[in-house]
């Protein structure tokens, strides 16, 4: 989206492509152009993402209106046609409150409306459930992923929960310390996780339908500092399987199978995992190394962390 | 009906035997004022947070407490450690009254109890260090001094897994969960009996979670506490508990063995509760039927007639709307051995939990709650809109000029 503030943050190099075209490349005002009308973000937290001083209606209005040749009429009544169909009661009455006049669950599903306003064709859902209660969660998730299939919207989800990304999503990248380091479809990600961090996650959290007095396995340690780029692998501080290659370089994303050729999308996406010594299956299930007389390898002395 | 064993009930509690429960609450209130007004505040209403409860905790026993947002299960918390002045009630400690415990008497009970906060940056005093932070309690309470005292806060810091020699930096000198750790020992620093945590990892990362939850099993088992642990996440309180009360607008609606509320809840707020949490499996996702509760929860200052869930009720559709769940409130009562439900119709919950839960056979059928003409039935997630527009609306924030403030009701 290009929405980091520079000098702050700053795009160091890389190529982002939207229909074939670099959005590093665009400049401010083309990039303009398109957020909203063709890629559209909802952001974790609908109370801080709304204008509190504005109402639902001039919000939506000023959108709308911002990338379409629409009369101040048409677009409210586009406003009214999109807060019903986020299942918001009354419409025309709710377009003339402010933001703090809708519950959390209500506020998300306001700003589902105005991301789906211009009918994008990409929607970036940035943790669009973390602030919510479960049950109120579950609307949402339903409400995003019907409304996503009926009107042909690819979705990024970005999320901590795996139990979400286990519902909602058909391929999922894992992420650690800036790098991906496991990309697969959902199913063969949950079905055979390869890194050492997935395979933490998965038996970090307890699950609802966990035997009882299954023990979790934590993953030691605490996430990295990212103002030190580490040298090697950003996980092997906390990694049960690191080896002594690990502390000193980055493995590549590589599929799990020599192949030829990777897909990168679709449902026929090639499983590719960054790892140097990865978890077998068994030990994937088990949650730790099971091979006969592995230890994790020490930091090198002077590796200079 | 017949009445099935609950393995929870003769694994879980321990035994029900003992004397006298550790913690006892009864037809416990708490209410807040509300008032309006400038200069001469009226009394307009009350937030209803807790609204009669029962709950007893047995000594060693872990009982979890869930619920959304503003059911009132932190206010339980509060109030059991006498933070709040209860509205109406009894809250016995190990057989004392302390409802109206106050001064030097109210000081000698806390000591006994003690409470872990949600949040490690904002509870912990970021001018005080680690070891000063441990050691307050026990300057409070006139407990161990100098050498000794000192001794206890690095065999604390070691204890919750910190290097004791940690104990001169400050709060923001750790990460999220080693402040977590400092709240844990500043907790166990008098050795307390009963230990309430509130949502104690639900602000930490996912991957430093289950180090908090290990650590508080494993200190349990070593001091024998006793712990009243409030989250809104089923699967963490599922894990940790013995019993689990399931809240609902300042309510208990459900109250069983952890293994019985998720193998057969019979509550149908606690079924809807249940079928929403997603489960990290896609297989076990695609064959899962969620319930999709409408509109949001009602205001506890003005609570539904009769059952507080009747607006939101899955059931009370399937059945027709029978008028007794707006008429009658319902009691918390025993359906079975150990197993206590506030429902009308609980009889009637009797067999849907399985349809809708992960055991669901796919293909046995349609759950029963979308049998029924009603839009809050269940659907797969791929599955149809779940009729939003019969959504209550939201009650929305007082539009009036002075807007209603809380305060605590004495």
């Amino acid at each position: 989206m290009r929405l980091l503030p520079e000098p702050a943050g700053r795009i160091e190099g890389g190529r982002v492509e939207f229909e074939g075209q670099d959005l590093i490349e665009l400049d401010e005002s083309e990039m303009r152009e398109l957020r909203g009308k063709e890629i559209a973000m909802i952001f974790q937290d609908p109370m801080t993402s709304l204008n509190p001083v504005l109402t639902i209606e001039e919000q939506m209005v000023e959108t709308i209106k911002a990338h379409k040749k629409i009369t101040g009429s048409d677009a409210r009544a586009r406003a009214i046609e999109l807060l019903s169909m986020v299942g918001i009661p009354q419409p025309e009455q709710r377009l003339r409150n402010f933001p703090h006049q809708f519950s959390g669950g209500m506020r998300q599903r306001v700003m589902i409306a105005m991301a789906l306003a211009l009918e994008p064709k990409l929607l970036i859902a940035d943790e669009p459930t973390t602030a919510l209660d479960v049950t109120i969660q579950a609307q949402v998730l339903e409400l995003l992923s019907r409304l996503a299939a009926d009107h042909g919207t690819a979705v990024i989800l970005i999320t901590h929960d795996l139990g979400v990304v286990a519902g909602m999503t058909r391929r999922t990248n894992v992420m650690y310390a800036g790098f991906v380091v496991e990309s697969a479809t959902t199913a063969e990600l949950f079905a055979q996780p390869s890194h050492p961090y997935t395979v933490g996650l998965l038996h970090s959290m307890p699950r609802l339908d966990a035997q009882p007095g299954e023990p979790l396995i934590p993953i030691e340690g605490t996430p990295p500092d990212l103002r030190f780029a580490p040298v090697g692998c950003p996980f092997a501080p906390r990694c049960a399987w690191r080896v002594e290659s690990c502390w000193r370089g980055m493995p590549p994303l590589e599929p799990l199978q020599p192949t030829t050729e990777v897909h990168m999308t679709g449902s026929g996406a090639t499983h590719r995992c960054a790892c140097w010594n990865r978890p077998t299956a068994e030990e994937a299930s088990a949650g730790r190394p099971l091979r006969a007389g592995f230890t994790a390898a020490p930091e090198p002395i002077g590796a200079g962390r | 009906m017949t009445t099935p064993v609950l393995p929870a009930q003769a694994a879980g509690a321990p035994a029900q035997a003992s004397a006298t429960p550790l913690v006892s609450v009864e037809g416990l209130r708490m209410y807040f004022e509300i008032t309006s007004g400038v200069l001469l505040s009226r009394h307009v209403g009350d937030i209803r947070a807790v609204d009669g409860i029962d709950l007893s905790i047995e000594k060693g026993e872990t009982v979890g407490l869930v619920g959304e947002s503003g059911c009132g299960k932190s206010t339980v918390g509060r109030t059991i450690l006498r933070l709040y002045r209860p509205t109406a009630g009894r809250v016995v400690f190990d057989g004392q009254d302390i409802t109206y415990a106050e001064g030097s008497t109210l000081r000698a009970v806390r000591r006994r109890m003690q409470m872990i906060f949600q949040d490690p940056y904002a509870s912990l005093n970021p001018r005080m260090t680690a070891a000063g932070i441990v050691s307050e309690p026990m300057e409070i309470h006139n407990f161990a001094s100098g050498r000794e005292r000192r001794e206890r806060v690095r065999d604390l810091l070691a204890t919750v897994g910190l290097d004791p020699d940690y104990g001169d930096r400050y709060p923001h000198e750790f990460s999220g969960g080693q402040r977590q750790r400092i709240g844990v020992a500043r907790a166990l620093a008098l050795h307390p009996d009963l230990i309430v945590a509130d949502e104690p990892i639900s602000a930490l990362d996912v991957s430093i979670q289950a180090q908090i939850i290990n650590l508080l099993e494993r200190l349990q088992g070593e001091f024998g506490l006793t712990y009243l642990f409030i989250a809104h996440d089923l699967s963490v309180v599922r894990h940790i508990s013995d019993r689990i009360a399931v809240m609902y607008l300042g309510k208990i609606v459900e109250l069983t063995g952890s293994r019985a509320l998720y193998e057969r809840p019979l509550h149908p707020y606690s079924v809807a509760l249940l079928s929403a949490v997603p489960i990290p499996d896609p297989a076990v996702e695609g064959r899962r039927r969620r319930i999709i509760l409408t509109g949001d929860v009602p205001s506890p200052s003005n609570p539904p007639n009769g059952c507080r869930f009747h607006t939101r009720c899955w059931l009370r559709e399937r059945l027709g709307n029978p008028d007794r769940c707006v008429a009658e409130e319902p009691v918390l009562r025993e359906m079975t051995a150990g197993h206590a439900v506030a429902c009308h119709f609980a009889e009637e919950v009797d067999g849907t939990a399985e349809q809708v839960q992960v055991t669901g056979r796919p293909g046995s059928g349609t759950p029963r709650a979308a049998a029924g003409p009603t839009p809050a039935a269940a659907g797969s997630m791929a599955g149809e809109a779940a009729g939003f527009p019969a959504a209550a609306p939201a009650a929305p924030a007082s539009p009036e000029g002075d807007r209603p403030r809380l305060r605590k009701r004495s």
